[in-house]
């Protein structure tokens, strides 16, 4: 009872004096407020960049092995390699090799280039897409209007292509009424025989995806491929695919110019490389919460000063040095939490306005941080200067004027 | 009741050491009305601030019912004072941002014992008996300087003290007024039986005590 009444007292005493200082209180809160608010938004949106990359990841199919130039994602012991530079062109003779492999159900082979889409007078830039049919499963594509081509469309070099949602938008008006219409790449006519619903992904909603050997000549002179994808049937035979798919294309290319790597090593590592920038965005912002501190430490000396008198009263009327020192510690935290709370509701708002077209989230960490650090501020900061105020001299205090 | 043997108190005033109050020793007792008599800067309010327990002392011993109280800790020196020593000060030093009630109320959130009375009640009849009722809901800066002094007399009683130290009561009041403020404290002396101790540097005010204490250059002297 009697400590509930300290407290209520406490907090009583504390808001008497925010309301006699309004304008004081909110910028010093505001300080806590964009270090709060700064330190959850860029989590946020760490968070919302892994969570993008990582569906983009799985909305390809299960069981997956991916054949990419260079040392690539999760080279030994999962470290993050040079990356794709310097690495080899596949081409068709490898299709051939890996396709015996056992196991192996199917074989991608992915040309991917940048270039100008024309139909009628309507001229877009976006990307043309080598590959062939099993390729819509693996990418989890559907169709909303017409077909996808066939295995003979890709054996014939059939001029035929499906559209992504987005291209197809912006070259037909409805993307629907593409099919059957002609489009130009590199001078070469395609006939439109499919578009794909609209993905969210925004190379495969730019794409034109045709046959690969229809790209083979103007479109892609060299006849390589930047990517292969071997679909496995049984998951457990994955590790054995990937082992030989390694000894087929150690005949042909050096270690290191390739690498074979499985969907789950490669959301580990982007899990991995996400949690770095995470820390290092945490630490960026956790700057600001360092100067909002400051902040308050500033104004609680500013305002021990100003209440030397107070002080002497309260201490003349029973209050121990300890009770002084809860006072202005009291008021430092309801500060800065207050600051750290309403930094955590803004950028709560924002997220969820940002959520319309980026998949950014707050998480128990956000919350977690915008509370705790916030207080652990408010306590950390205001210490001192409330020591200050617990060690004066009651006699001098009173004195003061 | 309180005793004060060979108290000294000297502070630093950068290098310098300047002996406030030395070599006093004086006894209080029970239910007394006494003043305490200097010009400015003879050391009397400082020793009124020993007597109250404020400071330790720099040398000698303060006993209080016969209890050696001068190194006692803060925590400790605090409870007494919450609980038994009542302050009025000359520039009424009430706290501008709560009103007359909470100003009253203050002591008892020091309380460190649970409280046995019902602060609210008692602070009604305080203001009642002091006259002032009705400035209850009252900012301390809206209200007469008379009536202020009376609110910090109220906060004094709050925790129903032994004594009540006033330091020049009357000092920032006009001599009606302040002749008010003096029969306030006589009538507690006389009728609630609390020991007073008046700081002045008024003769005429000393003279309205039945015992007087002169000081002079911190040392206390038999004639002023």
């Amino acid at each position: 009872m009697k400590i509930q009444n300290g407290y209520a007292h406490l907090a009583k005493s504390a808001f008497a004096d925010f309301k006699r200082n309004k304008v004081r209180t909110i910028l010093t809160s505001l300080g806590i407020m964009i270090g709060v608010l700064s330190v959850v938004m860029l989590i946020a949106l760490g968070l919302g960049l892994k969570n993008y990359i990582q569906e983009q990841f799985e909305s390809l199919g299960a069981n997956l092995v991916m054949i990419m130039p260079g040392s690539g994602f999760g080279g030994e012991g999962g470290s993050f390699g040079p990356g794709f530079v310097g690495g080899v062109q596949f081409d068709e003779k490898d299709l051939r090799s890996l396709q015996g492999i056992a196991g192996v159900e199917y074989v991608v082979p992915m040309f991917f280039k940048t270039t100008m889409i024309e139909s009628g007078n309507e001229k877009e830039s976006g990307y043309v897409e080598g590959t062939n049919a099993e390729s819509f499963e693996v990418l989890n594509l559907e169709v909303m209007e017409g077909e996808i081509f066939t295995k003979s469309d890709v054996t014939r070099k059939a001029k035929v292509a499906v559209m992504g949602y987005v291209i197809a938008e912006k070259l037909f008006g409805d993307p629907a009424d593409g099919v059957g219409r002609t489009i130009r790449i590199s001078n070469q006519r395609f006939k439109v025989i499919g578009v794909n619903k609209k993905m969210g992904d925004p190379e495969m909603d730019n794409a034109a995806i045709v046959p690969y050997k229809t790209t083979f000549g103007g479109i892609n002179p060299d006849k390589s491929f930047f990517t292969i994808y071997l679909g496995v049937a049984l998951e457990e035979d994955i590790d054995f695919v990937k082992e030989k798919t390694e000894e087929v294309l150690l005949k042909r290319y050096e270690e290191g110019e390739f690498s074979v790597t499985e969907q789950a090593e490669i959301l580990s590592t982007i899990n991995q490389i996400f949690s770095i920038i995470n820390s290092v965005l945490v630490a960026i912002g956790s700057i600001s919460l360092l100067v909002g501190g400051i902040g308050i430490m500033n104004i609680m000396y500013a305002s021990v000063t100003e209440r030397t008198k107070e002080i002497g009263i309260r201490r003349a009327v029973g209050a121990t040095e300890q009770d002084i020192l809860n006072q202005f510690l009291t008021e430092s935290v309801i500060l800065s939490v207050f600051g750290g709370a309403t930094g955590l509701v803004l950028a709560s708002l924002i997220v969820l306005g940002i959520r319309i077209f980026f998949p950014a989230s707050i998480n128990l960490l956000s919350v977690f941080i915008a509370l705790v650090i916030s207080t652990a501020i408010g306590v950390f900061f205001g210490v001192f200067p409330a020591k200050r105020a617990a060690k004066l001299p009651p006699i001098e205090a009173i004195r003061y004027e | 009741m309180i005793k004060l043997q060979d108290v000294c108190k000297s502070y630093f005033l950068g290098e310098e050491e300047v002996k406030a109050v030395c070599d006093v020793s004086l006894e209080i007792k029970e239910k007394e009305y006494i003043s305490i008599l200097g010009s400015s800067g003879s050391g009397k309010s400082t020793l009124m601030y020993l007597v109250g327990l404020l400071e330790h002392p720099s040398k000698g011993k303060i006993l209080l019912d016969g209890k050696d109280v001068s190194r006692f800790s803060d925590e400790k020196l605090s409870a007494i004072r919450n609980s038994y020593v009542g302050f009025v000060f000359q520039s009424f030093n009430l706290i501008n941002k709560f009103t007359v009630m909470e100003n009253i109320l203050l002591p008892t959130r020091y309380a460190k014992k649970a409280i046995k009375f019902n602060p609210e009640k008692r602070a009604d009849k305080l203001l009642k008996r002091l006259g002032i009722y009705n400035r209850k809901d009252f900012f301390p800066n809206k209200i007469s300087g008379g009536e202020q002094q009376r609110v910090a007399i109220a906060r004094a009683l709050m925790m129903g003290p032994k004594i009540i130290l006033a330091d020049e009561p009357t000092g920032n009041l006009d001599t009606k007024t302040g002749d008010e403020i003096l029969e306030v404290l006589e009538d507690l002396n006389k009728e609630m039986g609390v020991t007073v101790v008046l700081v002045t540097h008024e003769k005429l005010v000393a003279d309205r005590t039945k015992r007087k204490i002169y000081i002079k250059d911190g040392k206390i002297v038999d004639k002023y």
